[in-house]
């Protein structure tokens, strides 16, 4: 069953088609891969999907069955959809569990003036919800240093934070911007294996953009194919290595030799 | 510096025992205060000290919305004007000085309607929020900001050039609260609460979620932070504390307002006490309104003369002061008092490892 569907989608900046009429969807409980070349529009889909940009008229997303189609990001936030950004995003100054806490906003059980109001019970609720941040700080390695400030960890601290905070929010989908940039391929490797303990423990649909193909490869039931802004490939990773296109696409953006074939023999 | 982390480190500790400890005790503490300085100086520190809880009140309320949330703003001092004039004008009896309007309310009911007033005032003055930012939003609240004083001083019925006069002092039955100690009492407990609402605000999601505006809009909002009603909520905070100061100034005898008192000479003011107390710590910001407030006084009437022409020389100070705070110290006081806790906690946490491992060899 589709939990995200998309038709028609586009967004042209100025003069650029960024997206142009991609129609894609996403089953319930999948790992869907999302490549394609720098600036074939992988992120600017990922905006479009969270509220972040608007699209042009006449595109369609909807999520878990609801029109999702120009709503305000929080809106959409709440409705189980959540994302990582390509540069992270963090709250630098706010600490590594403040940073989990802000993703969990969304099921806050009290409203905002409550804390002027009913001191005691916005305590105990805060209480709870720390033991339930610490608990994931705690699977993803991060529970010692739960205190200091988000700006001060190391690059693939931030990367887990970056994870942890997006999975704070409960979401039943996970869309992932190129999780493991700037990570040696080791490094890149066991951030997957958290990522899919992760879906298993939380439940998740999983869409991740990623440039080391031979992950996408391994860890994806399906992969899309973005090339300028138009979907041109989609099908299983072995369909897809396959797929003339595909080649052809990173071809023209003449890829150094060694990762087409670090690609092709994933 | 090393007094100020102590005191903070204590606070803390205090608080681990009851959560309202360490607030009653500075409040116990704070209940003499007239009588020493009354006793050792003389009776005008205490009408420094009331002045000084009202910017306290100002500058903890404009840290909410600027240091928690993100937002610049520059109308703060229209919205403190908001509140004195209203309450002033409320509690005034009809016909009074001038064409200066009057309801005749009582002082106890003009005080939470000047405040409802301002927060609503709020609410409008934070609307730029909604699309600006940076600078222009910046400009955008001190138009707004500075429109009202310009209302208030060209509309005879609001005391235009003259001011109000005689706006009258709360009273409590018989007794009427219109001396510098029983004032003290007032502003002292406004101050204090405001500082506690504060800090309750900020460690709540609804402190998280200003926060995480002021950190990053977009990130928040994809967090399921609803932006706008956040932004305009912090506004609508700050507009309460600023409201609150004003009605409070308005009723302090003499019981005289100006439009002069909400000049964008004393938004740099208030602006100056949230910087240098380090933006977005609320401890930082009570030490930048205790030290402002006090130079302000010391440096009101110095007047500087070249070529035998008077050159007053305050708004000079304290501009300069800002462009300086800004380039070199940032962060403020807050940000030494966050780096000293956080070395102590540092050093406490290293010295529990090492006995923790002696113990268990
Ligand atoms: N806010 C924006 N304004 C203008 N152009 C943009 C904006 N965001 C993305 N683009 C353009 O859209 C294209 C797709 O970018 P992006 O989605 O970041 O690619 P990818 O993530 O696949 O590398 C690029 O040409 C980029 O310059
Ligand atoms: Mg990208």
């Amino acid at each position: 069953m589709a939990l995200l569907e998309t038709r028609n989608l586009s967004k042209s900046f100025g003069g650029l088609q960024a997206i142009d009429n991609v129609s894609l969807s996403v089953d319930e409980n999948s790992v869907h891969g999302l490549i394609g070349p720098n600036g074939s529009g992988k992120s600017t889909f990922f905006n479009l999907l969270t509220g972040v940009y608007q699209p042009d008229i006449g595109s369609h997303i909807s999520f878990n069955k609801i029109d999702i189609t120009n709503k305000p990001a929080h809106y959409i936030a709440s409705q189980g959809l959540a994302r990582t950004f390509q540069l992270l995003r963090l709250y630098g100054e706010l600490s590594v569990l403040e940073n989990v806490l802000v993703g969990y906003h969304p099921h806050t059980k009290y409203g905002p003036l409550a804390p002027l109001i009913m001191g005691a019970e916005v305590r105990r609720q805060d209480r709870l919800v720390k033991e339930e941040m610490m608990d994931l700080l705690e699977f993803i390695g991060l529970a010692e240093h739960a205190e200091i400030p988000a700006a001060e960890l190391s690059g693939g601290q931030r990367r887990l934070l970056a994870l942890g905070r997006a999975i704070a929010m409960r979401p039943k989908m996970l869309l992932l911007d190129e999780p493991g940039a700037g990570l040696s391929p080791v490094n890149v490797d066991n951030l997957m294996a958290t990522i899919l303990t992760l879906k298993e423990r939380y439940n998740l649909t999983i869409v991740v953009v990623e440039h080391i193909l031979k992950v996408v490869m391994a860890t994806c039931d399906t992969i899309s194919v973005l090339d300028h802004g138009q979907k041109i490939s989609e099908g299983s990773p072995k369909f897809v290595k396959n797929d003339p296109a595909v080649v052809e696409a990173y071809l023209g953006r003449e890829m150094a030799d060694e990762d087409i074939k670090a690609a092709m023999n994933a | 510096m090393i007094v100020l982390s102590k005191l903070a480190d204590l606070f803390e500790d205090l608080a681990k025992r009851h959560r309202l400890l360490p607030w009653l005790i500075a409040y116990v503490l704070l209940l003499p205060l007239p009588f020493v300085l009354a006793g050792l100086f003389n009776e005008y520190l205490i009408d420094l000290v009331n002045r000084i809880c009202l910017f306290i009140l100002l500058a903890v309320g404009l840290n909410i919305v600027k240091g928690f949330c993100g937002q610049v703003t520059v109308g703060h001092i229209g919205l403190y004007a908001i509140g004195a004039v209203t309450s002033a004008v409320l509690s005034l009896e009809p016909g009074g000085f001038g064409g200066a309007l009057g309801f005749g309310w009582p002082v106890w009911l003009s005080i939470p309607t000047a405040v409802l007033v301002t927060a609503f005032a709020g609410l409008i003055i934070g609307l730029p929020s909604v699309r600006l930012q940076g600078a222009y939003l910046a400009l955008a609240t001190l138009g707004l900001g500075e429109s009202v004083r310009i209302f208030i001083a060209v509309t005879p019925a609001l005391g235009s050039s003259t001011g109000l006069m005689m706006i009258p002092a709360p009273s409590v039955g018989s007794f009427t609260l219109d001396s510098f100690t029983s004032y003290y009492y007032i502003v002292m407990t406004a101050a204090l609460l405001g500082i506690y609402f504060s800090f309750s605000i900020l460690r709540s999601a609804t402190g998280r979620a200003f926060q995480a505006i002021r950190e990053d809009t977009t990130a928040a909002a994809v967090n399921g932070i609803n932006v706008i009603q956040y932004k305009l909520l912090a506004f609508v905070f700050s507009a309460v504390y600023a409201g609150l100061a004003g009605a409070l100034f308005a009723h302090m005898q003499p019981g005289y307002l100006h439009h002069n008192n909400f000049t964008v000479i004393e938004m740099v003011t208030l602006l100056l006490m949230v910087v240098l107390g380090g933006i977005g710590n609320v401890w930082g910001g009570v030490i930048g309104a205790i030290v402002v407030a006090i130079a302000y006084d010391q440096t009101k009437d110095l007047v500087f003369y070249f070529m035998d022409r008077p050159i007053v020389i305050q708004p000079l100070v304290f501009g300069l002061s800002m462009v300086l705070l800004v380039m070199f110290m940032p962060r403020g006081i807050g940000g030494w008092i966050e780096d000293f806790q956080r070395n102590r906690r540092f050093i406490r946490r290293s010295e529990e490892r090492l006995s923790g491992s002696t113990r268990n060899t």
